[in-house]
């Protein structure tokens, strides 16, 4: 990708980057019962291989929700909140003290519950944006260092997937706020469509 | 304490004592770690998927092509090969309720490595794979120990 290309497409992100985040926070303020204002502090688009770095260290704990595109536009989406937004979110559902490496089985269905409305709803703004149906498969969750829950799309789309689409944002409640990044790691097709269909609009 | 090297995915490194090696953050990658103890040198793969597709050689991608790129590169750098001795880390299945378009990768991983291990003539002597928790490992050179810090657990050693 060229660099007017790169200043184009992020322009391009910032665009879903905030539809979507107000959408999250939207369903996520009625999700939790509490209200919340968002915030995108930035977006980026880089090789694979430096999301690891990015998001803090592939050492830190945090909670991932993962899930792959049906169709023919194949892309990994992921959502991952790093470890003191995941506790922040099971303590607000369960309302009581929690420890994210010891978390009840409907604790870590809470919290995977909320990445999934996350993940959905910045598809949500990427579907309307090129004007597609996404179609994301059921997801899955996993609270581990973070290095390994990125293995799952590095293995599944390393070999098809050059550049992820990071966004993070903050969620700022009265009481309470929280952070959560959402990665869009699309293949070639999916990157092309994007570029084009709001290529398209912009001129 | 000397320098301890990371070792990333899809990379492979061959040291000698007292140096160290580690991969952080092991999922379904697996890390095969050969070492000889006379020589105390030692190496460390760190790989992302099973098989080379088309065969390749030298691939620190693949647990296949890796294994075999580690084993030549600990020997060529002055380990004995009839002393050499391996240990496995991670393969781990990250997302148990996910499972389109991804097989059990960690496992295959493991597999893969053992039978590529085999075919070389190195003897495994500790493992800890599989299951659902991801792994760092942290190598020492001196004897070949290997501790595994996890998110959930104490340490522990192989």
């Amino acid at each position: 990708m060229d660099e007017s290309n790169t200043g184009m497409v992020l322009g391009i992100i910032k665009e879903f980057a905030n539809v979507g985040a107000g959408n999250a926070a939207t369903a996520l303020a009625s999700l939790l019962d509490m209200e919340l204002v968002n915030e995108v502090t930035s977006c980026n688009i880089m090789p694979l291989s430096r999301i690891g770095e990015w998001l803090g260290g592939n050492d830190k704990v945090v909670a991932g929700t993962y899930t792959q595109l049906c169709g023919d536009l194949r892309s990994g989406v992921l959502v991952v909140f790093p470890k003191e937004s995941a506790v922040t979110i099971v303590e607000h559902l369960a309302g009581e003290d929690t420890d994210l490496v010891d978390l009840t089985p409907i604790q870590l269905s809470a919290l995977c519950e909320v990445g999934n409305i996350c993940l959905c709803w910045y598809l949500v703004a990427v579907s309307r944006m090129i004007d597609t149906d996404l179609i994301p498969a059921p997801p899955g969750a996993a609270v581990d260092l973070l290095g390994a829950v990125l293995d799952i799309p590095l293995a599944a789309l390393g070999a098809s997937v050059d550049s992820v689409i990071a966004v993070h944002t903050v969620f700022k409640g009265i009481e309470r706020s929280f952070e959560g990044y959402f990665l869009l790691l699309p293949e070639d097709l999916m990157l092309k469509t994007i570029l084009e269909k709001v290529g398209d609009t912009l001129i | 304490m000397s320098m301890v090297k990371l070792v990333g995915i899809a990379d492979v490194a061959v040291v000698r004592a007292p140096e160290q090696l580690c991969c952080i953050g092991l999922g379904s990658c697996v890390a095969v770690f050969i070492y000889d103890p006379e020589t105390r040198i030692g190496g460390v793969l760190h790989a992302l998927l099973p098989r080379a597709p088309d065969g390749k050689r030298s691939d620190a991608k693949y647990a296949d092509s890796g294994t075999r790129m580690l084993h030549r590169m600990v020997i060529s750098k002055g380990a004995n090969k009839r002393k050499l001795w391996a240990k496995l880390v991670g393969g781990a299945r990250m997302f148990a309720n996910l499972d389109i378009q991804i097989r059990d990768i960690g496992g295959e991983n493991v597999r893969q490595a053992k039978k590529t291990l085999r075919e070389l003539g190195v003897r495994i002597v500790a493992e800890d794979v599989e299951g659902n928790r991801g792994r760092s490992a942290y190598y020492s050179l001196e004897d070949g120990t290997i501790t595994l810090k996890t998110a959930f657990s104490t340490d522990k050693e192989i």
